[in-house]
């Protein structure tokens, strides 16, 4: 008795210094989720939000004992893999969860995209969302590059030299990346500096912006045809949904484990500016920009790859035209099915070559 | 999915969770980090061993600290553990161990490794025993007699045994005989009956196959006068790669395949017995030799198992497996036209000197020009050096491409041995078999003959002064042609 009066005062003291209204805050938060949000697929979304956590979480973890100088960072990650205790487990975890991240973003987007969930009102959100991918994919690039093994070395000189093929701005931009004309101490820096702060807090502020515009324009209904004898359309966000996500959150956390046990983050010989690799390749979900690069000339490959993404972030708007144009033809899903599949040939071509 | 459904499902995959976390915390108990000191954890027996011998011979200690053996928990004894009934078994400290680790004690976890090496030339190494360089080092260089050690030569002991092998004879105390161990030697007898000793090139304790990649392993005894291999490689553009790249030779690496995990240059490993692509590692350091150039008269390495009508690998087959490797840098016409440069070498040092120079002491011992007693004639030790030094020089100096060991110190000296040290010395030992008269005066006189008809050969008519007319008109031109340009 004595105790519960005790824990009411501190609850009041606090409360008149932090007035916020719980129960308010509790029906604010406790939208009710659309029933279809019970398939799978649809928790896509959220997916990608708990490995964002995890690598937060791991990288920090990192951020413990890596060095970013040219001369000291492979044997820090050297040190993480071989010394320090459990660094292997947390960087094998931070390594595919980044990869899982790219993946369950492009399965997201995927079935936003053929779900048709961009249209109005959403399409500023999912040019939010696009965004999100392209941070994602930088903070693939430059967590990748930090490693400075000779396989990432080299994946960045690729990439910073492609940069540096845009057109107008590319040359510029290239040498802003890396510091100077070429991979160097400077490209670590910024890399790191990109890694660990800009990209992250661009990303947690995406992601936030993404949450804010889903729960301002309300999630997109479907109904599939067992549902519609149901009584209820919606069902609660708390406990309902957020078992759901605490379900994949640990399965995640099982498969990264199990991940990192058999296929632990490896390290290759230390970067060597002088001595080119037999074979230079990215990380795999570049394959695609890769192989049409090496397909076309480089300006038709750089100029084609930004007139992609511009398609992509543009396409609520030229999906409306093709909409009023064409109303019966589903042309939307065609051309996401083309253009997906080109994705995936090109990705699986550079994969076997 | 009702809620208690959800609350089941987290339950089982957060076990399942739990249980992974279970394998990473066991991964990270029994971490080992290659070229930092491992931590130790190994059976208790070794650790018992591990805490005296840290202080007694604290580098074996460290040397095995160093291996990949200790990062897989293979400790002392897991090697060093001996069975009552084995004949190098003593007690030591509580228990039963055997100095002698041998192939036998390796195979029980390298098996495949084991027998291959079993099907070399290299297991065989002590069958020296008995041969003629045995008897040099045990009667004619040494002494078995007052001046030896337990009866054994000491030039054999420390000499031809350290690299042959010596034959591992174990005292009624259990120990082994100090005569015949200490003893590295590739083709040891041990006590439990196994041929051969891997140390011999992974060297003890730490078994780094950066050591035994490396030709100086192989050189502890390929090299010397009578097989300079190692110098021979040296000299040729694989030894210079080596050297000049040795830092790109990637010599840790496993699997370590040339073109795939170096390509810088081949050591003898590379060549002899490490994989590629399409061939497999061995052991078995014949697998990929086409000739046997140790004898006075060269043969193909499969002739003397034809001869004993045993299966063996073609020499035509190895000859195919050295050039798949050769192939990993060579185009096949290059390699083609070597192998065609190397056999007319070998040809020609068997016919015209290996052959004859056999066949001349092989008459005289027959005939009683020369005693029965090896190496007490001056003409044996000219016919000893003439082949086993000399001859040896010129044909691995040809196999591996050592344009100096294959001319000057090789068919030089092989020339320069037989005109003017072996053609005499048999004329010189036949006239005085001939003046002393008997059969063995006869015997003499076919010698002499036999010579007569040898040196009469084309090849050796310049020695009698008999070149022919075509010959003498080509030197001319060649002497002209030289003089002029040097003269420009």
């Amino acid at each position: 008795m004595f105790k519960e009066l005790k824990f009411a005062r501190v609850v009041d003291w606090v409360k008149e210094r932090f007035p916020v209204d719980v129960e308010e805050m509790k029906s604010l938060t406790n939208e009710p989720v659309p029933n279809h949000l019970k398939h799978w697929w649809f928790a896509l979304g959220g997916t990608p939000a708990i490995l964002f956590v995890i690598q937060i979480v791991t990288g920090v973890f990192l951020l413990f004992h890596y060095v970013p100088t040219p001369e000291q960072a492979y044997e820090s990650v050297d040190k993480i893999t071989n010394e320090v205790a459990f660094g292997w487990y947390v960087r094998s975890l931070h390594k595919w969860a980044s990869e899982l991240m790219i993946v369950t973003v492009m399965l997201h987007m995927s079935r936003v995209f053929f779900t048709g969930a961009y249209r109005k009102p959403r399409e500023l959100n999912w040019m939010v969302g696009v965004v999100i991918l392209f941070v994602t994919l930088g903070l693939a690039f430059t967590g990748y590059s930090l490693i400075y093994d000779q396989l990432s070395y080299w994946a960045a000189m690729v990439g910073t030299e492609i940069a540096a093929s845009t057109p107008v701005v590319g040359p510029l931009a290239a040498d802003f990346i890396r510091g100077g004309p070429e991979v160097s101490g400077n490209t670590l820096t910024r890399f790191f500096a990109l890694h660990v702060v800009i990209f992250p807090a661009l990303l947690i502020g995406l992601v936030v912006l993404h949450i804010v515009f889903v729960r301002l324009n309300g999630v997109t209904q479907f109904e599939f045809e067992g549902e519609r004898r149901s009584r209820h359309r919606t069902f609660p966000l708390f406990p309902d949904h957020v078992l759901t996500e605490a379900m994949l959150a640990i399965l995640i956390l099982y498969l990264l484990t199990m991940m990192s046990v058999i296929f632990p983050a490896g390290l290759g010989d230390r970067a060597d500016p002088l001595i080119t690799p037999e074979h230079i390749k990215p990380e795999w979900y570049f394959f695609a920009s890769f192989r049409w690069l090496k397909l076309t000339n480089v300006y038709i490959g750089i100029v084609g790859q930004i007139f992609f993404v511009g398609l992509i972030i543009a396409w609520p708007f030229i999906d409306k035209v093709f909409e009023s144009k064409f109303p019966r033809a589903e042309l939307s899903v065609w051309i996401g099915f083309l253009g997906f599949t080109f994705y995936l040939i090109l990705t699986v071509w550079e994969a076997l070559v | 999915m009702s809620l208690n459904t959800k609350k089941i499902v987290i339950a089982v995959i957060g076990l399942f969770f739990m249980g992974a976390l279970l394998i990473v915390g066991g991964i990270e108990s029994n971490k080992r980090v290659l070229g930092k000191k491992a931590y130790i954890k190994v059976s208790a027996t070794s650790e018992n061993c591990v805490d005296c011998h840290t202080v007694t011979s604290p580098s074996l200690v460290e040397q095995w600290r160093d291996s990949k053996h200790a990062l897989k928990g293979v400790g002392c004894v897991e090697c060093h553990a001996a069975e009552s009934t084995d004949a190098d078994a003593w007690e030591h400290e509580g228990t039963l161990v055997a100095v002698v680790v041998s192939p036998k004690d390796c195979s029980k976890c390298h098996a495949d490794e084991n027998e291959q090496f079993q099907a070399s030339h290299h297991a065989d190494a002590g069958k020296i025993i008995g041969s003629l360089d045995n008897v040099l080092a045990e009667v004619i260089e040494g002494d078995m007699g007052r001046l030896s050690l337990n009866g054994q030569s000491p030039v054999a002991i420390n000499g031809c045994w350290q690299c042959h092998g010596s034959v591992v004879k174990i005292m009624a105390d259990g120990r082994p005989d100090p005569a015949t161990w200490p003893n590295t030697g590739i083709g040891r007898i041990n006590p439990d009956g196994s041929k051969g000793s891997c140390s011999a090139c992974h060297s003890r304790h730490r078994f780094s196959v950066v050591v035994s990649r490396q030709p100086d392993s192989c050189g502890k005894c390929h090299m010397g006068p009578d097989h300079p291999q190692k110098e021979i490689y040296e000299e040729s553009k694989h030894g210079i790669a080596f050297k000049a790249f040795k830092q790109d030779m990637n010599l840790s690496a496993q699997p370590w395949r040339a073109g795939i995990e170096y390509s810088a240059a081949p050591t003898c490993a590379t060549c002899h017995m490490s994989a590629t692509e399409e061939l497999p590692v061995t052991h078995d350091v014949g697998m990929r030799i086409s000739w046997n150039l140790r004898p006075p008269i060269s043969e193909k390495i499969d002739a003397k198992a034809i001869k004993a009508g045993e299966q063996v690998v073609s020499w035509e087959d190895r000859r195919d497996n050295m050039k798949a490797v050769c192939s990993k840098c060579h185009s096949e016409n290059y390699v083609d036209g070597f192998y065609l440069q190397f056999d007319s070498a070998i040809n020609l040092y068997n016919e015209k000197y290996g052959k004859p120079a056999t066949a001349i002491i092989k008459m005289m011992k027959a005939g009683g020009v020369l005693t029965s007693t090896n190496f007490d004639e001056k003409l044996e030790w000219t016919y000893f050096y003439l082949w086993h030094h000399e001859g040896r020089r010129a044909r691995h100096g040809a196999s591996m491409m050592a344009p100096d060991y294959t001319q000057w110190h090789g068919f030089f000296e092989v020339a320069e041995r037989f005109y003017i040290h072996f053609v005499p010395e048999v004329r010189e030992a036949c006239e005085d078999r001939i003046r002393q008269g008997g059969d063995v005066a006869k015997a003499a006189k076919v010698v002499l003959a036999e010579l007569d008809s040898i040196l009469n050969r084309e090849e050796h008519m310049w020695f009698l002064g008999k070149m022919t007319g075509d010959e003498k008109a080509r030197r001319k031109a060649a002497a002209e042609e030289f003089k002029k340009r040097y003269a420009q």
